[in-house]
């Protein structure tokens, strides 16, 4: 055990994928409360074509250019969902499911453009950012997860007191001057950032449950929103530590689905046993019944 | 034998959209995309039991595994601790999950490839043949022909009761339709129609090809039936174009498809006749109509009768060239008339300030 707490590998996949759970765990969790939870899923999924056309773009697998490619994509989706919902009866549901899927659907067409071209070499590679692969992680894809989370983190921290009163009271929130806006373009923007630099842990599919599990996690054990946060956060890099533990102590097991399985883990027990869950309501109804 | 390639493509596209208008209109358009990825789960089970990858028991499994999501999104969501969308996004995720750690941990070296049943590929529909009354045909696309099939007779069969439980539940369940057993029943079609499909199209596809075309024609109609006729429209346009162009180009055909579908989109979303592009004309033009009959209401007023371009430009804050723009329009219509550098009125703007004031009614 001591070995693989010790390897390089594992320190270096480890680092990355926790650092990366902490802070989309604090920035999904506004997501989650603000309802937008999906729309990581849409953004996760298309930015896959993003990454296929930077590489054609740049020629290069450097993580960074992909990695921008991304983040193109991901804006571009969203401001796509924006428009459909926002200038016809579209709901943000059937909006969703269309741009996700669309926009994944041009990432294959490209690949599938890309692998017939002898133009191109090196695309084994690319295919990996669907389901993420944290073994191959570089030194240098942890340093650009740890800019982005941490300049993520910084602007959370600076814009705390407005985004809070903007989570909870819209309304209240523009009449005394802040940017709703503005508040949500950043909220958003971060989530797609934290989305391009962790797909090659995690992986385009199911980056989406970072963002969601260890909120929901919080959420059952907390009313307050700091400490949803701090529990969302503490959720998602234990469940990171753990994931990248298990996927290299045992072969062949992917580093992305672990981490997420550690994760649903804690959100069934919660689901059951938190402070609202569904046991302790049992219990108290039997209570209530009872005393009547 | 390319061809039925299209024809494997068209059936696909045609016995799930006319399930997928359904799911448009109830909202349920992401639980869909979540089962879509759950089926996977279902696959991989069965394939182990069975070590067949054509087995019947992978479809039955796989349905029930998407019966299975949409029953655990449902009881999640219904305990009212965690929101609906948040509830999807963790359970699919989940289930998905650990279809992949299986496929990577245990069917490394046999025939379960992921990137085909993640991706599919209708290209190698052919190669796999059935024999029908004697003529030979692609396996996938007798099954996709069959649940074709079972699709139109459950809509044709249950149209009355799938209108009113998609339109007004609520009423629904008052009159005593069964609400439950067509959610149940829809979803089950659902399932099965995606998993037959998952290897023509790939499992994350198939859910353009389920709503898509819905979500076109949901632009255009408003009459369920109308709506119905205008998806399978869209659908077999989408799919022969998407055919050609991937041919021409030597591209995944699902997913040049799926792209196609949301080109598709987009161009009626533009410029159908309530599209974006129409609205933000016929805004424009109400705004400079409303502009022009602000200056004339003004001027009708006795101590703004005979106004300069400054002091016109300074009350609406116009900018030079929108000034320019409003008082040709009002002079070539003989509204208003220019007289030493200054504006009035005509007899035929006066008339029209008091058609004005009738039509926002106002004080004469």
């Amino acid at each position: 055990m001591i070995d693989i707490l010790t390897s390089y590998t594992f320190m270096i996949v480890a680092l990355g994928t926790v650092i990366l759970a902490v802070a989309s765990g604090i920035i999904g969790t506004v997501s989650v409360i603000k309802g937008q939870s999906l729309i990581g899923d849409a953004v996760g999924h298309a930015t896959f074509p993003g990454i296929v056309l930077a590489f054609m773009l740049a020629g290069t697998r450097e993580t960074l250019v992909l990695a921008l490619g991304a983040l193109l994509l991901g804006i571009i989706a969203f401001f796509t969902i924006q428009i459909i919902t926002e200038h016809s009866r579209i709901t943000l549901d059937g909006a969703l499911a269309l741009v996700l899927s669309s926009f994944f659907g041009l990432g294959m067409a490209l690949m599938s453009f890309v692998q017939g071209n002898p133009d191109f070499e090196g695309t084994q590679g690319l295919s990996d950012y669907i389901f993420g692969q944290a073994a191959y992680m570089l030194r240098s894809d942890v340093y650009l997860i740890l800019a982005a989370s941490g300049a993520s983190l910084l602007v959370f921290i600076l814009f705390y007191q407005q985004l809070k009163i903007y989570i909870f009271d819209p309304v209240y929130s523009r009449s005394i001057g802040i940017s709703n806006m503005l508040m949500n373009f950043m909220i958003l923007g971060i989530t797609i950032t934290l989305i391009a630099v962790g797909l090659k842990a995690v992986g385009a599919i199911l980056i989406v449950n970072l963002l969601i599990a260890p909120a929901v996690v919080g959420q059952l054990w907390s009313d307050r929103f700091f400490h949803v946060l701090i529990i969302a956060a503490a959720t998602g890099g234990i469940s990171a530590f753990a994931g990248t533990y298990i996927s290299t102590a045992g072969n062949d097991i992917a580093t992305g689905p672990a981490i997420i399985l550690v994760l649903s883990a804690f959100v069934l027990v919660s689901l059951l046993s938190a402070r609202k869950g569904l046991l302790r309501r049992s219990i108290l109804k039997r209570k209530v019944g009872e005393r009547s | 034998m390319m061809i039925e390639v299209l024809f494997v493509l068209i059936v696909t596209a045609m016995a799930a959209s006319l399930l997928g208008v359904f799911l448009v209109l109830r909202g349920m358009a992401m639980v869909t995309d979540a089962i879509s990825h759950t089926i996977l789960l279902g696959i991989v089970l069965a394939f182990f039991v069975t070590n067949d990858i054509r087995s019947p028991w992978l479809i039955i499994a796989a349905s029930l595994v998407g019966l299975a999501t949409v029953y655990i999104i449902e009881l999640v969501s219904k305990t009212e601790l965690i929101r609906q969308d948040a509830a999807i996004g963790f359970v699919f995720t989940a289930l998905f999950a650990i279809a992949v750690i299986l496929v990577s941990k245990f069917a490394g070296n046999v025939h379960l490839d992921m990137d085909v049943v993640l991706m599919g590929e209708v290209i190698f529909a052919p190669f796999n043949r059935i024999d029908i009354l004697g003529v030979s045909i692609p396996n996938a696309l007798w099954q996709l022909s069959i649940i074709l099939l079972i699709n139109i007779a459950f809509v044709t069969l249950f149209y009355k009761e799938l209108k009113v439980t998609s339109f007004d539940p609520k009423f629904a369940y008052i009159a005593g339709f069964s609400v439950a057993l067509i959610h149940y029943g829809l979803m089950t079609l659902v399932s099965v129609t995606a998993v037959a499909a998952f290897d023509a199209v790939g499992s994350i596809l198939v859910i353009n090809f389920f709503v898509a075309p819905a979500l076109t024609a949901y632009l255009l109609v408003r009459r369920l039936g109308a709506m119905i006729g205008l998806a399978i429209a869209f659908a077999v346009l989408n799919s022969v174009a998407g055919y050609f162009i991937s041919f021409h180009f030597d591209l995944s055909v699902a997913g040049t498809t799926a792209f196609v579908a949301l080109i598709t989109f987009m161009i009626v979303f533009l410029f159908n006749s309530k599209g974006f592009i129409i609205r933000r004309i016929q805004k424009q033009h109400q705004k400079k109509t409303f502009s022009r009959a602000m200056i004339m209401m003004l001027m009708n007023e006795a101590s703004h009768e005979s106004l300069s371009q400054k002091e016109i430009m300074s009350h609406f804050n116009l900018s030079e060239a929108q000034f320019n723009r409003h008082i040709s329009y009002l002079i070539a219509n003989e509204y208003m008339e220019k007289d030493e550098e200054k504006y009035r009125l005509t007899r035929r703007g006066e008339e029209f300030t008091h058609y004005t004031r009738l039509k926002y009614e106002l004080p004469a």
